[in-house]
């Protein structure tokens, strides 16, 4: 006997319809944020930054926010819906039906990558407002498509893998907010989202290179404006064998129960 | 056909504490089955491995065949689940999360939103279609419990104490929708606290005590196995009178107000007096009784399976020359002969 993919589907669905259902609260909060951003750093800091490897600091800035906000989101939706479920209990109704413990990951996986690829177009389409209505700032261009569609789908992807894993050993809502607040967002911050690692003296560029954000915001950077500071070809490899790692990872965990199962 | 449910040896143990204790169990396709036991019993602890969210430490499980680990999509795939606890999605309508629990067991939309109409029709709740659970009274959300399990369409149907606090209507309601589908054929596996229940509903009940089975049989097997009393008030000389205790009983106990002989007809205290009384020898003589006393002025005649055993013990009574004035038969409660199972095998253990 074989279970097809209206399982799979169904449960995509759900997870896809809560975060749409409230969309106020899916999308008001990046919203916000990266408008503060954009006028802080890209238009009132921003104007006194010289360019940066010839770009204005808003076109330079704004990839390194879409990849914060995909990550954040792809991230928080993950883990949040799994804790959630667990904490009441009702991911129960998921894991007594006879969905495979890999089509149960894909919906999880692919619902907050999906949450994070919209944030990642609202954050850019931001940054374009800015700059159009700018009219001293360069159009934002999209240099290198392939890349681009390849970094964008693989960041929230990877990034809600990780959210699979942080839903599963979160044993309180306050864990969840620890992994965001103080593992992710630091590392995103210190991934040259809002600098160039040439700026970097060399020891500094040497352990920026350790944190995998560098790649990931590098890879969309080159996406967007052609310009990388690591080839991101590498970069890509490196990211996409990572992510399957990490599935791997989610696939057992379920597999195993842990988190789910007594 | 392999049996819905199948057990061999089954272990779940939570660090030092053995919740099931080599646990073989036998349901049959079609069965309406009784899962009796005090608190830590194990019984949702058994459920649970059934359905996935609790992994065995040793042993087997399948059901119709398959096994609950190896086969866990198949298994799953045949069980509906009324679970004690309220786990249930509170981000959306409650026919939106039929709809979801259907669709998740391969069941295409369109069938699905048909079969979740149908369920909240067959609980009674349909009204409430597009309220969140946490809107719902008590009593509508354990039906709501009922039509989340029923919503796939399961071979097997497991209700782990559905009854809980709710009120005797919602109480018959369930119990006729159950049965309902028991006729269809769908096989029910029923954890209660309420004896009632289970005397009232199961085919066969099996009884667990701290992780082990105890036994499994009938409700009427079971209660036949407890000591009913019989009680007769006769009639001498053509005028009602309580029967005399001396040539009723067969024996005193010396306290005055009960007499009592032992199943070998043999005086308990007091010898001498049951020489003198040829009822108390032919009662205590028939098969199955177990003793004879006197108790505020009726007969009271104890005996396994009393409503068997009370046509020979009118013969007795008639025989030595009384009149019957009044007969009544209280038979032992399921409730009873399970408290003294599991009081029994404690007082073992010991």
């Amino acid at each position: 006997m074989s279970f097809g993919p209206v399982g799979a589907r169904a449960l995509l669905k759900r997870e896809i319809q809560r975060y749409l259902r409230r969309y106020t609260n899916t999308f008001a909060p990046p919203l916000i944020t990266n408008v503060l951003y954009f006028s802080v750093f890209g238009v009132i800091l921003g104007g006194r930054i010289d360019q940066i490897q010839g770009f204005d600091y808003i076109v330079f800035l704004l990839p390194g926010l879409v990849v914060l906000g995909m990550i954040s989101n792809a991230f928080e939706n993950a883990s949040f819906s799994i804790f959630h479920g667990r904490w009441n209990e009702y991911i129960h109704e998921t894991l007594t039906s006879p969905l495979s413990y890999s089509q149960m990951v894909a919906a999880y996986v692919v619902a907050s990558a999906l949450r994070g690829v919209l944030v990642g177009v609202l954050i850019a389409a931001i940054g374009v407002a800015f700059t159009l209505v700018n009219g001293q700032i360069a159009t934002v261009t999209i240099a290198q498509p392939l890349y681009l569609a390849a970094f964008g789908l693989i960041v929230p992807t990877l990034f809600s893998g990780f959210g699979v894993i942080g839903g599963l050993l979160a044993e309180d809502f306050d864990h969840l907010t620890v992994m965001n607040q103080f593992i992710l967002r630091p590392l995103v911050f210190f991934g040259a989202v809002f600098y160039s690692l040439e700026t970097l003296p060399g020891v500094w560029r040497d352990l920026s290179l350790l944190n995998p954000m560098v790649y990931m915001v590098d890879g969309v950077r080159y996406g967007f404006l052609g310009y990388s500071d690591v080839d991101p070809r590498v970069s890509l490899v490196v990211l996409s064998a990572l992510t399957i790692a990490v599935l791997f990872v989610d696939v057992q965990l379920f597999k195993r129960g842990y988190g789910l199962t007594d | 056909m392999p049996p819905a449910i199948e057990t061999e040896g089954l272990v779940k143990e939570y660090g030092e504490l053995r919740a099931l204790d080599e646990l073989s169990l036998r349901v049959e396709e079609g069965e309406f089955f009784g899962l009796l036991g005090p608190n830590g019993a194990g019984k949702t602890t058994f459920i649970n491995i059934l359905v996935g969210l609790a992994r065995e430490s040793g042993g087997e499980a399948r059901v119709f065949g398959h096994d609950v680990v190896d086969d866990y999509q198949e298994a799953r795939d045949a069980i509906g689940l009324a679970p004690q606890e309220f786990n249930v999605d509170r981000f959306f309508p409650i026919v939106e999360v039929l709809e979801h629990k259907a669709g998740y067991h391969g069941v295409p939309p369109e069938e699905a939103t048909r079969r979740a109409e149908e369920a909240l029709k067959r609980v009674g709740i349909h009204h409430k279609r597009d309220e969140r659970f946490d809107w719902l009274s008590g009593g509508m959300k354990r039906r709501f419990l009922l039509a989340r399990a029923l919503v796939t369409d399961p071979d097997l149907l497991i209700l782990d104490e559905p009854t809980a606090g709710v009120d005797v209507q919602l109480r018959h309601d369930i119990w006729e929708v159950i049965q309902d589908l028991n006729r269809e054929g769908t096989t029910i596996l029923l954890t209660t606290h309420y004896i009632e229940e289970a005397e009232r509903l199961c085919d066969r009940v099996a009884i667990l005590n701290e992780g082990t089975k105890l036994d499994v049989s009938t409700p009427e097997e079971l209660m036949g196995r407890g000591t009913d009393t019989i009680y007769v008030r006769v009639r001498e000389d053509g005028e009602a009178q309580t029967a005399e205790p001396e040539r009723v009983a067969a024996t005193t106990t010396g306290t005055g107000s009960e007499r009592v002989a032992d199943a070998d007809g043999e005086p308990v205290t007091d010898a001498d007096a049951s020489a003198s009384v040829p009822a108390g020898d032919r009662l205590t003589a028939i098969d199955g009784v177990e003793s004879a006393t006197v108790e505020d002025g009726r007969l009271a005649v104890r005996a396994r399976n009393g409503g068997s055993t009370a046509p020979e013990v009118l013969n007795a009574l008639e025989a030595e020359g009384y009149e019957i004035a009044d007969l009544e038969i209280s038979r032992t409660s399921l409730e009873e002969i399970f408290v003294e199972m599991t009081n029994r095998e404690r007082s073992d253990r010991e």
